[in-house]
């Protein structure tokens, strides 16, 4: 058993990485080829997914703004209505109290 | 060159002109109003606005006529905590700009129950009326109302107390 320790120990020592060592890892990362998507329609996919995205952001957008708009007209014509038709209201109540 | 370049100023001048028939300045009673309602539609926005307006829906519909030919809607409305937080002062300061020949006041009403006085103010132009303006106060209110373009006072004053009102913005201060 003793023999088969030593040589565990042995192998799971730790040992210090040699001085070129990070050196020599960021030279083969840079000398190592990048990998391209070679397939064209990998690249039409994603470009029409993108443009589909964009689209479908800016309808929504569109949706949000004039929703937003028509419930202001919404509520102008209310403020706006209202007072004219009280104004008209009272016209009219007192037109008639004057010609009874 | 400088004849585009002020053709396009004058252009651009005439735009502003239209979007803004009544030049009333809010900031006093802004600063002092607790909510306030702000409602700023020029043509484009308008235009953009009635495409938004349900044809099956019967209020909306009735606005979406109404509206349709208009340049411009500007509604501001006050809320003020207690009563005296504007003055007549003020009031005549929104009366101002509203002056002959330009501008006719039409309709002028108080109530003695709600205290609230309503003014009707037209703008006349060659094919009749060009615009609305319409100041209404009570003790904690204020609500000035300008409609640019030729708008059915009838149609619109039916409009008043139509139902279809989604929730409203206001800006509330703390």
């Amino acid at each position: 058993m003793a023999p088969l320790e030593d040589e565990l120990k042995e192998a799971l020592r730790r040992r210090e990485p040699s001085p070129d060592f990070t050196e020599r890892v960021l030279a083969r990362v840079a000398a190592a080829p990048v990998r391209r998507v070679s397939q064209p329609w990998v690249r039409w996919v994603a470009a029409m997914a993108a443009t589909l995205l964009l689209a479908a952001g800016g309808l929504e957008y569109r949706n949000y703004r004039g929703e937003r708009a028509r419930d202001q007209v919404l509520l102008a014509v209310r403020i706006a209505g209202s007072k004219l038709n009280k104004a008209q209201k009272k016209v009219q109540m007192l037109t008639h109290r004057s010609i009874s | 060159m400088k004849a585009a370049g002020l053709l396009i100023a004058s252009l651009l001048l005439a735009g502003a002109a239209a979007a803004q028939q009544v030049k009333w300045n809010f900031d006093k009673l802004a600063a002092r109003a607790s909510d306030t309602v702000d409602v700023s539609l020029d043509g484009s926005l308008l235009r953009f606005a009635t495409k938004f307006l349900s044809d099956d829906d019967k209020d909306q519909a009735k606005v979406k006529k109404v509206v349709g030919g208009l340049k411009g809607i500007y509604v501001k409305s006050f809320e003020f905590k207690k009563p005296g937080e504007y003055s007549a002062a003020d009031v005549e300061s929104f009366r101002a700009p509203l002056h002959a020949p330009d501008w006719q006041r039409v309709v002028g009403t108080h109530s003695n129950e709600d205290g609230e006085t309503v003014e009707v103010y037209i703008k006349n132009d060659t094919k009749g009326i060009g615009g609305l303006a319409i100041i209404a106060f009570e003790p904690k209110k204020l609500t000035l109302v300008n409609i640019v373009g030729a708008i059915d006072l009838d149609s619109l004053s039916e409009l008043g107390g139509f139902s279809g009102i989604p929730e409203v913005e206001v800006d509330k201060k703390k």
